[in-house]
């Protein structure tokens, strides 16, 4: 290399230097809020969006009429500025709307709110429609008041249907106009492409770089700046927003040690916590998750037609046990299909299988429930002795052999905790002689095998955002459901249950419906269709040196709350 | 005349070929367990909504109608709509497929010439010193788990060094700052490219070196390399102009295919550098069912192959005389 080959290459590198200290300086006057996402959104079509990372950035743009405090423990109005008035025939709603504006600065009026639950009920939309198919008719009043009358009451109408995303008007009627005339009206407008979704929220999206990060600036025509709701003072006082995006939680991690972002918005293992809490400037957050994890059985078939070996189960599985070492504590037990989280509707006073019983316990307690149904066996797992002992060839009470069962279950790569949890299980049934293996298949074999061609004896699912009304429990366990891809997958079936079921869904008063839902709890915990087994904590990571006022709330952190009110830390 | 005649044979079979593999694709994603709706875990997917995704989808019709729907759009130039994206599954490829190349194509090449470069020397020097911790060096290389290179590599270079940025392919600090011109924006680029480039360099020029040095090794027992040494010419000039273009000719099949394949990217790397490329998109296409997506990624690899396979064959008859068609 010459002597000018070298000054030239020099100069170069300081060069590259320079505009690297320059752009880290100009990125730090700037201070925006950086997020590490898990993933890239998959779109930015409301209609279309079903992926937590889509509707994490949505969140930020579309908003509803009401929506719950961090508190949980009521709905305040949000783009609504009272509660609904619901007239004396119990059917019809009216709702006024607080003065806001789309982020194009354009007016925000009751005909889009009447738009968007038309456009819900028109097109029949996926997830939204089944919360608005019960409402008969959508008025827009004047510019501030929407009237919905309703075919008959339903209680899921205040806590469900006015809690969707309000889309503008303006932005879709032309889309939905023009999906109307088309062979497939919902495919097209699904394939819509949002490029700047117009909303009413904290933010609006100045820049997608596809594969590389989302770019979202405050939007000032946002109606709740300034204003007190929920008893919070709103904002944003954060000018900026950057996602970014981490193909694995390990980087994600050092991107978050170094820096290079001030929140992971993904849950994380409880196996980074150690590690993090050794960096001082970093905080982490353990919520609650309204969320259930647990063991299906199929009730259409033998064995666990038997409601008797189904309550046996539930007492070998030790749910402490999973806690503890698979969780690492990071988890509660669960013995409704509600969390206990979700206090107001939560049945306290349900049967605790197992509870407080050792291994051996358990073991006899089992023998002697399946003793008591007519099970036999080869070798029982409790000798005449009254010694455990390992148990062979157990016998159904019609004599017949046993034959092996499965419990399917997610793979490790996708859910570690419940590819382990099916493990554990298929040892402690094994120990009463139950010839069960668990079996980890991938996600979408696992839910066709068990949702639409019922052919199972157990799995292991999950649901990770359950909402906070409880009609869920009629979705899975009435009759009505128990169809192919219906949310049924049990195939349970009890007209008892079903009826009160129904009387659940239409019982306005709050007393009443606590009580029947209650009884729903305790019917499901006496039956077993479902085992309910842990509720893991939601743990999320944050940097305490650049930002703070993250509100946390069931879920964790990253929610709308956390957004309107974050500010810099100096 | 020959040639041309052996290249008219040979683009037959190719179309023959990939008829067949647009065929077995079809069928490999529709019998494939699960389909797109059967994903969506959540309580408000109604099982009528789901039949009507289904139906929207095109995915109720009976199977021999849909194969008839995809040969026809695909005689058309059309790759369908992602299902998951809801975007044309040509912009998606478009999108992502620039990425990908850009840092797999740089890699291979890269591998490719010190690969060889390397081959050649040690294997003039076989038995020495160099060529002994060369080939262990190359052998690890080529045999480590390239997952766990890319975090060491990135825990040290990116984390604990600090020289250059943990993951992805732009800083968005950067792209968001509007008075930032091309060539910072280029430097950034670059910047992001030197990790996952030299984890897939590392991993990949062990191969070529091995094979570049066990083939100059066969070609040094040749004849024509004692004629060289017998009409008195220098080393170099043997090793260079007379064995090295013979022993490359593995390599190039090698570097040919390896090329071809290198726009299916490399899901692991793409994953672990957050690099936004075609290999993630696919692994996330195959397993999410998502068909137009999966299928048109899968053909483009195809095309590229079989194509691919018909230039090296044709650079070796450029190359080597003693190859006719």
């Amino acid at each position: 290399m010459t002597v000018g080959n070298r000054t030239r290459a020099a100069l170069l590198l300081l060069c590259a230097a320079v505009l690297a200290c320059a752009s880290a300086a100009w990125a730090k006057s700037r201070h925006p809020l950086r997020i590490g996402l898990g993933e890239e959104p998959r779109t930015l079509n409301v209609w279309m969006a079903s992926d937590a990372n889509s509707n994490n950035i949505l969140s930020q743009i579309y908003q509803p009429l009401y929506r719950h405090t961090p508190e949980e423990t009521e709905m305040v109005p949000w783009l609504a500025a009272g509660p609904p008035e619901m007239e004396a025939d119990g059917v019809t709603y009216q709702v006024r709307l607080r003065p806001a504006r789309w982020s194009d600065g354009s007016a925000f009026t009751a005909a889009d709110v009447a738009f968007t639950c038309r456009l819900i009920k028109e097109f029949k939309i996926p997830r939204h429609y089944s919360r608005w198919k019960f409402v008969d008719r959508i008025e827009a009043v004047d510019d501030r008041t929407v009237r919905f009358v309703l075919k008959e009451p339903m209680a899921i109408f205040l806590t469900r249907s006015l809690t969707i995303p309000i889309v503008s008007e303006k932005e879709w009627r032309e889309v939905a106009d023009a999906a109307k005339k088309q062979k497939k009206p919902l495919a097209t407008l699904f394939n819509h492409t949002v490029e700047r979704p117009l909303g009413t929220g904290p933010f609006v999206l100045e820049k997608w770089h596809k594969g590389a990060f989302l770019h979202m600036k405050k939007n000032d025509w946002f109606f709740g700046q300034g204003l007190r709701i929920g008893g919070r003072l709103l904002g944003p006082f954060v000018g900026e927003i950057l996602f970014k995006i981490y193909g694995t939680s390990d980087v994600a991690m050092l991107a978050l040690k170094k820096g290079a972002i001030d929140m992971y918005w993904q849950g994380i293992q409880p196996g980074y916590i150690e590690n993090l809490e050794q960096h001082p400037e970093i905080r982490i957050f353990s919520s609650e998750r309204s969320a259930l994890y647990y063991l299906g059985f199929n009730l259409r078939r033998p064995p666990f037609d038997d409601p008797a070996l189904r309550r046996a189960a539930a007492v070998l599985v030790d749910k402490s046990f999973i806690i503890e070492r698979v969780l690492q504590g990071y988890g509660s037990r669960m013995d409704s299909i509600l969390p206990a989280g979700n206090e107001f509707w939560y049945n306290p006073n349900l049967t605790e299988y197992g509870e407080g019983l050792n291994r051996e316990q358990r073991i006899r307690a089992v023998h002697r429930i399946l003793k008591e149904a007519g099970y036999r066996w080869t070798r029982p797992p409790v000798d005449d002795a009254g010694k455990v002992q390992p148990a062979a060839g157990l016998r159904l009470p019609d004599g017949s052999l046993m034959e092996p069962l499965t419990i399917l279950t997610p793979p490790a790569d996708y859910d570690p905790h419940r590819a382990i949890s099916g493990l554990l299980i298929q040892q402690w049934l094994r120990q009463a002689g139950i010839p069960a293996s668990a079996r980890p298949m991938s996600f979408g074999a696992l839910l066709q095998q068990v949702k639409a061609r019922h052919d199972f004896d157990a799995f292991i699912l999950g649901y990770g955002r359950l909402s906070l009304d409880p009609d869920y429990l009629r979705i899975f366990f009435h009759s009505e459901f128990d169809r192919e891809r219906g949310w049924n997958m049990s195939g349970y079936h009890n007209p008892e249950f079903d009826q009160i079921a129904e009387a659940s869904e239409k019982t306005m008063d709050l007393e009443a419906r606590r009580l029947l839902i209650y009884k729903m709890q305790e019917i499901i915990a006496r039956d077993v269709p479902y085992l309910p087994i842990y509720l893991p904590r939601e743990i999320e990571a944050v940097r305490t040196d650049r930002f703070a006022g993250w509100v946390q709330m069931l879920e964790g952190i990253g929610n709308i709350w956390s957004f309107c009110q974050l500010s810099p830390v100096n | 005349m020959e040639i041309r005649r052996y290249i008219l044979g040979r683009l037959f079979q190719i179309t023959l070929i990939f008829f067949v593999i647009l065929t077995v694709l079809f069928l490999l994603f529709r019998l494939a367990p699960g389909d797109p709706v059967s994903r969506m875990v959540d309580p408000n997917m109604t099982p009528e909504d789901a039949q009507r995704l289904i139906e929207q989808l095109g995915l109720d019709l009976p199977m021999w109608q849909q194969y008839l729907i995809y040969l026809k759009n695909f005689l058309k130039g059309r790759f369908g709509i992602s299902f998951h994206y809801g975007q044309p599954v040509s912009e998606i490829i478009l999108n992502r497929l620039p990425n990908t190349i850009l840092l797999f194509t740089s890699s291979i090449v890269l591998a490719a010439f010190v690969g060889v470069f390397l081959g050649k020397i040690v294997s003039w020097k076989k038995g020495e010193r160099i060529d002994t911790w060369v080939t262990i060096g190359a052998l690890v290389c080529h045999t480590l788990f390239l997952p766990w290179l890319a975090l060491i590599i990135i825990w040290v270079f990116a984390y604990w060094i600090g020289w250059f940025p943990l993951t992805g392919m732009i800083s968005a600090e950067i792209w968001t700052d509007p008075s930032a011109g091309l060539l910072r924006k280029g430097l950034d680029i670059a910047h992001h490219m030197a990790l996952p480039l030299t984890t897939l360099f590392l991993i990949h020029f062990g191969s070529y070196l091995l094979v570049m040095r066990s083939s100059m090794l066969d070609t040094l027992r040749e004849d024509y390399i004692l004629t060289a040494r017998a009409k008195g010419l220098d080393e170099a000039t043997i090793r260079n102009r007379h064995a090295a273009p013979n022993a490359a000719l593995p390599v190039i099949t090698s570097v040919g295919l390896s090329l071809a394949f290198s726009i299916n990217g490399g899901a692991l790397t793409e994953t672990v550098f957050t690099w936004p490329g075609l290999g993630r998109e696919l692994v996330f296409a195959v397993s999410n069912n998502d068909y137009p997506l999966a299928q048109a990624s899968f053909l483009l690899i195809a095309a590229v192959v079989l194509t691919a396979n018909l230039v090296v064959d044709l650079i070796y008859a450029y190359l080597d005389p003693r190859i006719r068609y």
